[in-house]
């Protein structure tokens, strides 16, 4: 096994060419494998799809990123390119046994985050729709939350300039809280809170003086009402005289009711001869007939007298007078 | 205030310099190409040439591996824990497998593996070509013997290979360690894991990465043994030859490893 050109030094090794060509086997078998692995993983050996996704900002899509459908990638960017109209097309590889997971009402989404890179993400809410056909093109839906840092900048840069003007030191809380340690001091003070209410020294002294009066007032009422009590409430009070004229009061009622019955029955009776009138008007009527019409007779016969009268040389005169 | 002439003359040192530089640069390139037309040439493949290149083959790979294997485990799996608790305390987990090969697989592995490939094989097998060709009385450095393709090629070919097996390896190893690292002894995580790197090895980091490890095994294999040879065959020179081939190897695995994070990250 040795040469005549190897060093001397190095013992022989059995099996050389055997040991030397299984090296070289496992050398050419590790980066063959390696190259297929790295093949298989680009997805080289898959049969896709083609899914263009529009969007009008591109920034963050990068090639190779995944399509991921409820966290599982289905897909691949392979490109992005400019569109005629100037949006993004951003072109993406679903391998066809996860194509179907993706329909015509899919949607589309690109999320761009503080960490780590942007993410596109599929929606389908019904799987029972048409399969999304090969080379179908649809609009993103664009979430950015970098974009509206600025705003919450912004918001949170107002809110501290309010907080700031709160917090000076000529505010209306910096005066509001001045007020409030000027109550509570007087509150703390000798006068309490009626000095606080009144706001000055004198007064809190008339009120306590008023407080002692209606005191000794209301001590005197206590005896007065005592002595009403004992007025009206006691034996010989004003009740027990009131229950006296009550009791009386009744038998005067008692002796009302019976007249008012005796002026009933006059009553009755007034209407009876009333009654009567009444009768007794009726007739007077049939005798007002009768003699109105007896004096229409004999007007008629003075009248006749008066004409028959030969004698008379004033007419008028000698006429006879009826009345 | 120096002279004139000494700034003369510290310039003509500076030339000088620069030009024996260029000059031994273009030289180890010359010396490459040799070696690659042999290489190449069918005549060249004769037995005592396969039996030389195969024993040298196996004695500069083999007795690394597994030291080699078992340094690159330890490495891998203290790089890979502190990634992963630290992604998990930032509660950055689903970065976590990506960082571990772009660290661990693309950038770190190749490198030692390169390294280790040089101190276990090509700079001892320099040493050898130097002693032979300062015992050239004992025959084997003449002439006759053809000693760049008997002795010069296959350990630049036995270097190569140790290069490149110890990098296939380990990168094997340290994807199988992420592997297990993270989703443990199941299969469920083999799709998630396909595709995480997928997706850091696109096209393009691909090629860099191929063309990095081989330009490194390269390097290692060529950049001792040449400086040993342009260097003259005296054995006070030797040493001193050797360590310009340190030197020069490592400014250009500097030199490579720069131009691929220029290819990836730029």
């Amino acid at each position: 096994m040795t040469t005549d050109h190897e060093d001397p030094a190095s013992p022989p090794v059995r099996y050389l060419e055997l040991k030397a060509a299984l090296l070289l086997a496992l050398l050419v078998a590790l980066i063959s494998g390696t190259a297929l692995y790295l093949m298989y993983a680009r997805g080289v050996f898959e049969q896709t799809q083609r899914l263009v996704l529009l969007v009008d900002d591109s920034e963050g899509v990068r090639v190779g990123m995944d399509l991921t459908f409820s966290g599982f990638p289905i897909g691949r960017v392979r490109g992005v390119e400019l569109s005629a109209e100037g949006n993004a097309r951003i072109l993406i590889d679903v391998p066809r046994k996860d194509a179907h997971w993706l329909r015509t009402s899919s949607m589309f989404t690109l999320v761009r985050s503080l960490v780590g890179g942007a993410t596109l993400r599929a929606y389908s809410g019904v799987l029972t729709d048409p399969l999304l056909p090969d080379g179908a093109e649809r609009k993103v839906l664009v979430g950015d939350t970098a974009a509206e840092l600025p705003i919450l900048v912004a918001s949170a840069r107002e809110l501290i300039g309010n907080l700031n003007r709160l917090a000076a030191q000529d505010s209306a809380l910096s005066a509001s809280l001045d007020n409030v340690k000027t109550l509570t001091e007087k509150l703390n003070g000798p006068q309490g809170a009626l000095g606080a209410l009144v706001g000055n020294d004198i007064d809190p002294k008339k009120i306590a003086a008023a407080l002692d009066r209606v005191n000794t007032l209301l001590s005197r009422l206590d005896g007065m009402a005592a002595k009403a009590d004992t007025q009206v409430l006691g034996p010989d009070g004003l009740v027990a005289g009131s229950r006296a004229t009550v009791v009386q009061l009744n038998a005067v009622l008692g002796d009302a009711r019976g007249t008012l019955k005796k002026v009933d029955a006059v009553l009755a009776e007034a209407q009876t001869v009333a009654g009567n009138v009444r009768e007794a008007s009726t007739d007077l009527g049939a005798l007002r007939g009768e003699v109105d019409a007896t004096v229409r007779k004999v007007e008629s016969l003075v009248d006749e007298v008066n004409r028959k009268w030969p004698f008379a040389k004033d007419a008028r005169e000698s006429e006879l007078k009826l009345k | 205030m120096p002279s004139a002439s000494s700034v003369q003359s510290t310039l003509a040192d500076g030339v000088r310099a620069f030009a024996s530089w260029l000059n031994n640069w273009w030289r180890i390139v010359e010396l490459g190409a040799r070696l690659l037309t042999l290489a190449l040439s069918p005549s060249t493949y004769t037995a005592a040439y396969r039996q030389a290149l195969l024993r040298h083959v196996y004695l500069g790979a083999a007795p690394s591996l597994v030291g080699f294997t078992v340094l690159t485990t330890l490495l891998s799996l203290v790089v890979i824990r502190i990634v992963l608790v630290t992604s998990v305390s930032y509660g950055l987990t689903q970065y976590a497998l990506e960082m571990v090969v772009r660290v661990l697989v693309l950038e770190l592995i190749p490198l030692t593996a390169a390294l280790f490939a040089a101190l276990r094989c090509t700079i001892p097998r320099a040493a050898e070509v130097a002693a032979l060709r300062t015992n050239s009385a004992d025959g084997a450095w003449n002439a006759d013997n053809d000693p760049m393709r008997m002795q010069v090629l296959p350990r630049v070919a036995a270097g190569i290979v140790c290069a490149l097996l110890l990098a296939a390896i380990s990168c094997g190893v340290t994807l199988l360690l992420a592997y297990l690292s993270i989703y443990g002894f199941t299969s469920a995580g083999f799709p998630a894991y396909t595709r995480t790197v997928g997706h850091v090895f696109s096209p393009g980091v691909a090629l860099v990465f191929g063309l990095k490890i081989a330009a490194m095994a390269l390097a290692v294999a060529l950049l001792p043994l040449a400086s040993v040879l342009i260097a003259p065959a005296r054995p006070g020179e030797l040493t001193s030859a050797e360590l310009k081939g340190l030197v020069r190897m490592f400014f250009v695995i500097l030199l490579i490893e720069g131009v691929s994070l220029v290819g990836n990250y730029a």
